[in-house]
């Protein structure tokens, strides 16, 4: 493989692995936050009946 | 502003003419670690048939390279005074005190970094004669020298002293302090080791623009750390 | 501007910097002639200025960010958001402008490192990122993280022109000038430039689009911390109040809009 190939490849794979590796963050952080909203809901019955419902949780 | 600078300088500098610190772990330290340089680089085995010509080729090595070796070993020890000085506020919530105390946040900075640098000249002097010694330099230009290391040390303890209250709230700060100070302190590295190779070359003229360079480092860091370090201080 | 259509633009944006990228690559490697003095090896003109480029466009932008923030009347947490994000797409390109400068010395003049002043000068720009980075990810209440990078950002920025003045002049001692890539002459014309000219624009999206989703990512993580935050004080309030109704953080995870900043957990929220 020439130099030149090589540069390409490299600066090519670093910045697609590099957003790649965003994505997938991106992805596991917000499916971390949604199931969040369920263990609010938990507390809330747990604390007793007279709790009122959670405030309207839009996505 | 100038007041408080001094009042805290001055409770800097007793702490440790008490406790005696940086007198007992920093110059010794400082003092292995020249040699150390010494040993790694001296070491190399003489070529063969060379003999003693082997030897003093790498002698000259040591001296050529001996102005540089000398800063990293201030560098080093930067690291660790600047970590004895905040270390002595964090015991008995002294931090906080010093927070309430009213004292202008710009004079504390300004009077621990001279504290600091008050110390690491100390050192520099010690570190200097063993630098001749094992390296076998022999100074000459000593005014360039002189305003060289009053610079660089300026300089160094003012970054030093910004970024150890940038990392003394935290855990990691032994290992954060090196990470931010070395690189930041790279160009009073290099600017300094030309400004004493132009000295002990016996051309001190050659360095002045070196010494321009420290005095800008010097200036942008002291005047970043007066007016930054209010804001730092009422950090936790 | 809405979610929605702020998720629209960054994609949009994406898709562009994907079609400028191939066809800088395609220009790059294909179509463009081989250079007279150089051959082949002009091609990775078309890589390493343009990544040098954005690594100091986003540091630039960090620095920026943070000393907005540090103003009292432009404080904003979003720019300190700002700042970590576009300093950690910085890094990457940083490391990326390094390595295709090593690949383009080792053919060109048979070192794979050399005391270029502008390559000397990314080398420590790249370390003094990480250190950055190290410093953010200091725990801390986000007030306190915040003027605290930003500190950090403004110090190690205030040190970049002095490091290239100072390579740049050792540099200008030792040896006959124009050694390195950047002050040599070169003659970029014609198709050469034009495909210069689309590297600067393909990188310079694709970094906007990386920082969008990194600025994304740093938003929902802060969500994340302070609505693990905000259970953890539900919960323990419930233990402390047994069988009284625990008041429940309507907030919690949904959050304000799209733009607003975390949540300020701390007293830290004082302005000064």
């Amino acid at each position: 493989m020439s130099y030149v190939d090589a540069g390409y490849v490299v600066a090519l794979l670093g910045l697609s692995g590099y957003a790649v590796s965003l994505l997938l963050r991106e992805r596991a952080v917000s499916r971390r936050l949604r199931p969040g909203e369920g263990k609010v809901r938990e507390i809330g019955a747990s604390a007793g009946a007279e709790t009122p419902a959670p405030a309207d949780r839009s996505p | 502003m100038w007041r408080d600078a001094a009042l805290v300088a001055g409770k800097d500098l007793r702490i440790e003419l008490r406790s005696k610190v940086a007198l007992n772990q920093v110059v010794p330290f400082a003092v292995v670690v020249v040699i150390l340089f010494g040993l790694a680089i001296g070491q190399a085995a003489p070529p063969a048939g060379a003999a003693s010509g082997g030897a003093l080729a790498n002698a000259t090595v040591l001296r050529a390279a001996g102005a540089g070796l000398f800063w990293v070993a201030v560098l080093l020890s930067t690291v660790l005074a600047v970590q004895r000085s905040f270390a002595v506020e964090s015991a008995d919530g002294a931090r906080d005190g010093l927070r309430l105390s009213g004292l202008d946040p710009a004079g504390i900075f300004l009077g621990k970094a001279g504290a600091t640098a008050a110390e690491l000249a100390a050192l520099e002097v010690v570190l200097g004669l063993a630098a001749a010694l094992v390296y076998g330099i022999h100074p000459a230009g000593l005014a360039m020298l002189a305003g060289a290391g009053a610079l660089a040390t300026v300089g160094l303890a003012a970054v030093g002293t910004l970024y150890g209250a940038l990392s003394s709230g935290t855990r990691v700060r032994e290992t954060l302090l090196p990470l931010l100070f070395f690189p930041v302190a790279a160009p009073v590295l290099l600017a300094a080791t030309k400004a004493f190779d132009a000295a002990i070359a016996g051309t001190p003229a050659a360095g002045t623009t070196w010494l321009e360079v420290l005095a800008v480092f010097a200036l942008a860091y002291v005047a970043l750390g007066a007016v930054a370090f209010g804001p730092l201080l009422e950090d936790a | 501007m809405t979610a929605l259509s702020r998720r629209r633009a960054l994609a949009l944006t994406g898709w562009l910097a994907v079609a400028a990228v191939a066809a800088t690559v395609w220009l790059g490697l294909w179509v463009t002639p081989p250079d007279e003095n150089m051959g082949d090896l002009v091609r990775l003109l078309y890589l390493h200025p343009p990544l040098a480029w954005v690594a100091f466009l986003a540091y630039g932008l960090s620095f920026l960010a943070s000393v907005l923030y540090l103003w009292p009347r432009t404080r904003d947490l979003r720019l300190d958001r700002l700042a970590g994000a576009s300093a950690e797409v910085g890094v990457v390109f940083t490391g990326l402008t390094l390595v295709t400068g090593s690949i383009w010395g080792r053919p060109t003049w048979g070192a794979w490192w050399t005391w270029d002043p502008l390559l000397t000068t990314t080398a420590l720009l790249f370390v003094l990122y990480l250190g950055y980075l190290a410093l953010r990810r200091v725990p801390g209440d986000p007030a306190g993280r915040a003027r605290r990078s930003a500190i950090g950002a403004l110090v190690a920025f205030v040190d970049v022109p002095i490091v290239y003045f100072s390579v740049d002049w050792w540099r200008s001692l030792h040896q006959a000038p124009s050694i390195s890539l950047a002050s040599r002459k070169m003659y970029v014309h014609g198709s050469m430039a034009w495909t210069l000219l689309l590297g600067f624009l393909a990188f310079t999206l694709l970094y906007a689009w990386l920082l969008g989703h990194r600025y994304r990512i740093a938003r929902l993580a802060e969500r994340e911390e302070s609505s693990v935050l905000e259970l953890a004080l539900a919960e323990r309030r419930d233990e402390a109040v047994e069988g009284a109704p625990a008041p429940v953080p309507a907030d919690a995870v949904t959050g304000g809009g799209p733009g607003s900043p975390g949540v300020e957990m701390t007293p830290a929220g004082r302005s000064r």
